[in-house]
């Protein structure tokens, strides 16, 4: 029972943030018809560079001030924007334009590699510990919670799923509530009758990239204290979300968001069981989700084709 | 001695083949690969030159599915990984080079079956996901088992050997190792070369521009698919058995996700269409850090800083130039020397009438068709009209296999056909056309319309063809004259030109001609004229009048009532899955049961 609560709170917490960049993923699907294979390592590019920006290249010991956590932030941000344009523009639509799916599908890849390369090339050392600021070292006994029965629990896992919980419902409320949202599902639903309605299809496909971007590294930003990060983290981050969202068969953003979960759970409960040991934790998750997918295609498909 | 006649004859046919198709360019890539094989003389590092041989025969093998499947295959260094261990373990285990490599090919190619099984049902980008996802499970693993993959140090391997009879073994070099990954690249090129130009190309190319169209001309897709997956698999995993016996090394970090992406850069740069594509992107991946070595020089920055942003600047434009990639920027493109014979064949024999009864379908508690007969002779064109959702489509998909009825039954020339799918009524004679224009766009029109011949091929299989066989050249031969027949009949200039670039016209007429050159007794043409102008639609009428003349059988689904009073000889009204009148034409306009549901009782 305490173990099932550890399991519970560490998984849902790495699942939201699986779950959130998954939705993005998503619903860039629904518009474009393309799965945004770079997705992880242009996450990882922000968060390399909202690192450099608090505390340089360099080996980085203690707590940042929220201030300056706020700056890296916002730097972060305009990366992701001008990294979510630059994806659209140079890797995505001169391929869509001329229905070549293998031309995106390299264009992506290739920029994910150029990407990888340049994080390696600048961040040099293995891994890096990225400054807390808000200081969770200081709750508990260094920063993880003990919740009696040998159960402990890092004190930043709920502070995750609380910016999890919000930055879902900001998305959902951008998605249904607002005029870019519901034109945006306008676009996904048919892209030629939004265009005839006069809706700036190009304009609002290409912010959507930039969009989605900022929204996965926030997430990713919120969780990027909790381990070390090295020029790999974007990419195993990126790959745990198109893995949800192929669960989920690209569905309504809630389905999306649970295939994250879901994952997280599964992948907490698999590191858990002492007997497998920790390199069975991104093992086994992933070969039942492509079995799942592999014996029943067709659930998914439902969703891939409309 | 039979056999050493015909032995000779086969060796004289090939020859004679080849003295025609011989020109420049054959005499410059032969020169290429004496110069690349005396690549040891002149370089010093032959383990550096045998993985780059490796690389580019991995490239080769990924092409198979890339380029010829059309399938985004994010897996190949996976395979390779399957390959390098099972190879690395073997030798460990004494075996000699030989047995090793081919173990490891063999169970590569498994591993690309596992891998396929589920991957081939996928579409279009999700194969690209699947695979990545393969990929990257297979990293993990490695990870996750040390005792596989030696751990962080990987596993170190005796110098490899070929057994010799009489016992004692033959020391391989990593020069020969080379010379071997070297010829064997060359292999996979030239029987990929020979795939592309025989049956197995053609079915490929159909399900690489539209799958359903191709199923209609009964090529079985998910099986096309899955083979050329397992075939590029096992060419992986044989590039990287040989690559580990040259490095003298089996270290599971040269065969991460990384190296999936680099292939995969590799085969779409260098031009996932051509025969030399993958070495010409292996050779532009190589050059990344030179480039950056010579830049960064001139610029005084480091150049492993300076290499990430010309890698993107260069794959980017090398993708942007579009799917012909580098060998099209060269001028380099598939060309076809195959010759094309007069046929002369004649369709499958026999009696050919096709008769449906009692035939129902429901869709989830629609009844689509609610008990139709129907019957269609040879040389009588019987047009099948209706209101949109009377079930027309439906009834041409049951009598062509595509869905299996309910109830009912369905003969073709005296024999029951109903659960036969559409590759066995193809071969039996009888062959549809899609509703909506679905060509295959890359394909000119003698290419497209030679799809409709790879359901018949006798000598057509993946071996047959990978070895250019007399028999499967002659068949070749053959079809492609039975394909520009085709295109005569129906008047589809056989220019160089992707059918996409064709009008909606001639795309139309091109889906004919493409069933024609299945030979078929009976065609299921649904609605051939839509998008048609009243010219084309006249022209049209013709078209299928010669057809008749020619003792071919047309089911016309119709909406043009002008096109239908033109030729048809009988005519079948569907009303909500029922028959509302059959007969005579005339007959049929003045039923009254018609006139009400068309003129609003």
């Amino acid at each position: 029972m305490a173990l099932l609560v550890q399991v519970l709170i560490t998984g849902l917490a790495a699942g939201a943030v699986y779950g959130l960049i998954a939705v993005g993923i998503a619903l860039l699907y629904r518009l474009t018809g393309v799965v945004h294979l770079a997705i992880g390592e242009l996450v990882g590019l922000s968060v390399f560079v909202a690192l450099a920006v608090i505390g340089g290249a360099g080996p980085v010991t203690g707590a940042a001030s929220a201030g300056s956590f706020l700056v890296s932030l916002g730097v972060a941000a305009a990366v992701a924007v001008a990294a979510g344009l630059i994806t659209y523009l140079l890797a995505v639509r001169p391929f869509l334009a001329r229905g070549w799916a293998l031309g995106w599908i390299g264009g992506l890849l290739a920029l994910a590699f150029a990407i990888r390369g340049f994080i390696q090339a600048s961040f040099t050392r293995a891994s890096y510990v990225f400054p807390d600021p808000i200081g969770f070292d200081r709750l508990g006994d260094g920063g993880v919670i003990r919740l009696g029965g040998g159960v402990t629990v890092q004190a930043r896992s709920f502070a995750i799923l609380a910016a999890a919980a919000l930055l879902s419902a900001l998305a959902v409320w951008v998605l249904l509530r607002t005029e870019v949202g519901r034109g945006l599902q306008a676009i996904a639903g048919d892209r030629l009758a939004a265009e005839a309605l006069g809706l700036p299809v190009e304009r609002m496909v290409a912010g959507a990239f930039a969009g989605v971007g900022v929204f996965a590294v926030v997430a990713a930003l919120v969780q990027a204290p909790a381990a070390p990060i090295s020029a790999d983290t974007g990419a195993l981050l990126g790959l745990k979300a198109l893995v949800a969202a192929m669960l989920a068969g690209f569905g309504s953003p809630w389905r999306v968001l649970g295939a994250g979960l879901v994952l997280g759970v599964l992948e907490a409960a698999v590191a858990s069981a002492g007997f497998l040991g920790p390199a069975f934790r991104d093992v086994i998750p992933l070969a039942l989700v492509l079995v799942a997918l592999f014996v029943r295609p067709s659930r998914g498909e439902a969703a891939w084709r409309s | 001695m039979a056999i050493v006649r015909q032995v000779r004859a086969a060796l004289a046919g090939a020859a004679a083949d080849a003295a025609r198709a011989w020109d420049r360019w054959a005499w410059a890539w032969l020169g290429a690969f004496a110069v690349a094989a005396l690549a040891p003389l002149f370089a010093g590092d032959e383990r550096g030159l045998a993985a780059g041989a490796c690389l580019v025969l991995a490239a080769a093998g990924l092409r198979i599915a890339v380029g010829l499947a059309g399938m985004a295959s994010l897996a190949q260094g996976a395979f390779m990984a399957v390959g390098a261990f099972t190879a690395a373990h073997l030798l460990r285990g004494g075996w000699d080079l030989a047995g090793a490599t081919l173990a490891a090919a063999a169970l590569a190619g498994a591993a690309g079956l596992a891998v396929g099984a589920g991957a081939a049902r996928l579409r279009g980008p999700f194969v690209a996901l699947g695979t990545w996802v393969a990929a990257w499970l297979a990293a993990f693993a490695l990870s996750a088992f040390p005792a596989i993959s030696g751990g962080a140090q990987g596993l170190v391997l005796p110098a490899p050997f070929v057994g010799v009879p009489g016992g004692g073994g033959l020391a391989v070099t990593p020069a020969g190792l080379y010379e071997i990954a070297l010829i064997l690249a060359a292999a996979v090129l030239l029987v990929t070369r020979a795939l592309e130009r025989g049956a197995p190309g053609l079915a490929l190319a159909a399900i690489r521009e539209g799958p359903d169209a191709a199923e209609t001309l009964g090529v079985r897709a998910a099986r096309m698919r899955l083979g050329a997956l397992v075939a590029s698999a096992a060419v992986g995993g044989l590039a990287g058995a040989l690559l580990v016996q040259a490095q003298g090394l089996a270290d599971a970090s040269a065969f991460g996700p990384l190296r999936s992406v680099e292939l995969f850069v590799a085969v779409l740069i260098g031009g996932a269409g051509v025969t030399v594509g993958p070495v010409l992107g292996s050779a532009v991946l190589a050059a990344i850090p030179l480039v950056a070595d010579l830049l960064g020089g001139a610029a005084g920055v480091d150049p492993v800083r300076f290499e990430p942003a010309v890698a993107s600047v260069l794959l980017l434009g090398a993708l942007l130039v579009g799917p012909a990639g580098i060998a099209g920027l060269l001028g380099l493109r598939g060309r076809r020397s195959v010759p094309a014979e007069p046929s002369g064949a004649p369709g499958p024999p026999g009696d050919a009438r096709l008769v449906a009864r009692g035939v129902a379908k429901s869709f989830g508690g629609v009844h689509a068709l609610a008990g139709v007969d129907l019957a269609l002779a040879t040389g009588e064109i019987h047009a099948l009209v209706g209101p949109n959702g009377s079930g027309k489509s439906t009834l041409l998909a049951i009598l062509s296999g595509a869905l299996a009825p309910d109830r009912g039954s369905v003969e073709l020339g005296g024999s029951d056909v109903t659960d036969a799918g559409p590759a066995e009524l193809v071969r039996r004679g009888l062959v549809r056309t899609l509703q909506p224009t679905t060509v295959f766009a890359d394909l000119d029109p003698l290419a497209h319309a030679g799809t409709g011949t790879v359901a018949l091929r006798r000598a057509g299989g993946a071996i047959r063809a990978a070895l250019a066989t007399p028999k499967a050249r002659a068949e070749t031969r053959e079809m492609r004259g039975r394909a520009a027949e085709a295109l005569g009949v129906v008047g589809v200039p056989a220019e160089d030109l992707p059918a996409a670039r064709l009008d909606g016209k001639l795309q139309r007429l091109l889906m004919i001609a493409t069933a024609l050159s299945a030979g078929p007794r009976l065609l299921l043409l649904d609605e051939p004229t839509a998008g048609m102008s009243p010219a084309g639609s006249a022209e049209l009428a013709e078209t299928l009048r010669d057809l008749r003349g020619r003792g071919i059988g047309i089911l016309l689904v119709a909406h043009d009532l002008a096109l239908v009073r033109a030729v048809a000889d009988r005519v079948t009204v569907l009303h909500a899955g029922t028959v509302l009148a059959a007969g005579a034409p005339e007959a049929v306009a003045r039923d009254p049961a018609v006139v009400e549901a068309y003129l609003g009782g």
